[in-house]
């Protein structure tokens, strides 16, 4: 049996904001569940209740309905928190404390011995890239400095699930594929992930499941591979034109120049080879044949489309 | 505890990089020294009006500190999102609460032994000392700021800083009174007076702290006289404490409801 190590089931959050109490139903209906080892992205455009969601099984905001458990326990409880490692979007820090003097007091928090969390800090501190601002108090890091940390005090209890809430916000690219680095490393010492996020090229690169949220409904929980389509899309034929007439397109194509001479899009069904060998009859020099499957970006723009929130695809 | 005692140690140490609270240490300092100066206009009441003065700044500057901090001690933690980080670690709600309390608590003892201390010094440099009666008068005003803390926490734990600090001074002032409030409702019908008691009873009687010039049992009692015995310092002491752990309490039960969003 798979070892679950988080399950959602059915959990809903409503708020009621102003005077009025209006009511703002923030999730409606989340279940997935995360397997141990795995890198798990949990995927919604801005506002769809992700951050709700991970505040949730944490513990921060209580659920409306549904039921949430983390580690085996339901949510809250200490010790499921004890090996659970957590980084909230756009994390705040105390920003009198120094990274040793924040991650010393994160390490207390976890009953760590004193001489336990002053080598772990140190350790952390190396790992994340901070080695060069220890003694620098927080208020004077950089976005990218503070997600370092963030990342650091999230892996202070030594935690065998990782919740990362929008690890990837306000990252440069490099900073960005560190982050990526450092997720696939904890997946490699056994620990299990979870992020949020809406970037897709980098869940595509990191993770083993999915599960999307759209307007505070799950939608598709499962590996990328069975939630894309393997149908063929389309052909994308690249060619330099040399001499001659442009060869004859199928019904549907479309043709639009390149700087190198001109990219042709076969429709779905459309007879690629007696395309190639009509392009080749007039004298073209095929540069490339490109087969379009359905991606991710694809499949998050085709849901939020037919969700009706499409205004934050990718 | 050793959660707890993080907690406390880190808000004490965030009290100790705190500018503003320097500049309030500045300004109580400077009326316990004003007090030398205001001395130095009396015939002969030199150390009564230093023990006057010196007691009134540490009081006040006491109870502002406690109000000041006190409000923005769970609020600051919302306001600038810090708690999304501390609270998922394994830490109760209640430990988080009781550990700012005591690390306000730290950071009063310290501020109030550095104005006590400062009292002191004066005292020494005109010849007298900061005796029994003073050291009792300024246990007191401890346990006056130890309440007005846990007010203050109290209403920071479900309103802003601004309508906190505006009940919680509103305790200060009203508790003061409360001697005055009583003499009110002998005036008053049987039943007005009872209802006048009723509330006076829910009120912290915050005048018990600050009993110089009082009558206690049936004499005067004074700082620069007889002041009150180690019995009254005692149930002093045990109304302060008691009253503060049930405004906390209640202070950890609304924090342990709220969602953080």
């Amino acid at each position: 049996m798979t070892d679950i190590v988080l399950r959602a089931d059915g959990l809903a959050k409503t708020f009621h904001l102003g005077f009025f109490r209006k009511r703002v139903e923030a999730v409606k209906e989340a279940t997935f569940d995360v397997r141990r080892g795995e890198v798990f992205g949990y995927l919604g455009p801005n506002g769809s209740g992700k951050t709700t969601t991970l505040k949730m099984l944490m513990g921060l905001v209580f659920p409306s309905r549904g039921r949430a458990e983390v580690l085996g326990r339901s949510v809250p409880n200490r010790e499921a928190k004890r090996r659970l490692g957590y980084l909230p979007e756009s994390p705040y820090f105390y920003e009198y404390l120094s990274p040793e003097e924040f991650l010393d007091l994160v390490g207390s928090l976890f009953d760590v011995p004193r001489r336990e969390r002053r080598l772990r800090a140190d350790r952390l501190i190396g790992r994340v890239g901070l080695d060069h601002a220890r003694g620098r108090p927080l208020r004077k890091f950089s976005k990218g400095m503070l997600q370092r940390i963030g990342i650091a005090q999230a892996l202070m209890g030594d935690p065998e699930l990782v919740v990362l809430d929008e690890p990837m916000t306000g990252l440069d690219p490099i900073g960005r594929k560190e982050i990526r680095d450092l997720m696939l490393e904890l997946r490699r010492e056994g620990r299990t992930v979870l992020y949020s996020t809406h970037i897709l090229p980098d869940v595509e690169m990191t993770c083993d499941r999915v599960a999307m949220i759209f307007a505070g409904r799950i939608r598709n929980v499962g590996p990328l591979s069975e939630l894309l389509t393997a149908r063929l899309l389309s052909t994308e034929v690249c060619l330099r034109h040399n001499v001659g007439r442009i060869p004859p397109l199928p019904d549907g194509a479309q043709l639009r120049q390149t700087p190198d001479g001109m990219m042709v899009d076969l429709p779905e069904g459309s007879d690629v080879d007696a395309f190639l060998k009509a392009a080749l009859a007039s004298s073209a020099n095929i540069i490339s044949v490109t087969p379009r499957r359905e991606s991710l970006e694809d499949l998050f723009v085709r849901e939020a489309a037919s969700d009706g929130s499409n205004r934050g695809a990718a | 505890m050793n959660r707890i005692g993080a907690i406390a140690w880190n808000t004490f140490r965030e009290a100790v990089r705190n500018k503003i609270l320097y500049s309030l240490l500045f300004f109580a300092v400077l009326i316990i020294l004003s007090a030398l100066a205001i001395g130095s206009l009396t015939l002969h009441e030199e150390i009564r009006t230093i023990r006057d003065v010196g007691l009134f700044g540490i009081d006040i500057f006491g109870v502002i500190i406690a109000i000041f901090v006190g409000v923005n001690l769970l609020y600051k933690e919302l306001d600038l999102k810090t708690v999304y980080t501390i609270l998922p670690k394994p830490l109760w709600r209640w430990e988080f609460v009781l550990g700012k309390w005591l690390g306000m608590l730290l950071t009063l003892a310290v501020q109030m032994a550095v104005m006590g201390l400062v009292l002191g010094i004066i005292l020494a440099l005109e010849g007298a000392s900061f005796d029994a009666p003073m050291g009792k008068a300024v246990w007191l005003l401890f346990i006056n700021v130890t309440l007005v803390t846990s007010i203050a926490v109290f209403f920071s734990s479900f309103s802003s800083p601004f309508l906190s600090g505006f009940f919680a001074l509103g305790c200060f002032v009203v508790g003061r009174s409360v001697p005055d409030i009583r003499a009110l409702g002998e005036k008053m019908s049987p039943s007005g007076k009872s209802a006048l008691n009723f509330i006076c009873s829910l009120i912290p009687n915050l005048h018990l702290f600050y009993p110089s010039g009082a009558i206690v049992g049936a004499e005067e009692v004074s700082v620069h006289r007889q002041f009150v015995g180690a019995d009254y310092i005692v149930s002093a002491t045990a109304y302060g404490v008691t009253y503060s752990v049930v405004v906390l309490i209640l202070a950890m039960l609304i924090f342990r409801k709220r969602d953080f969003v």
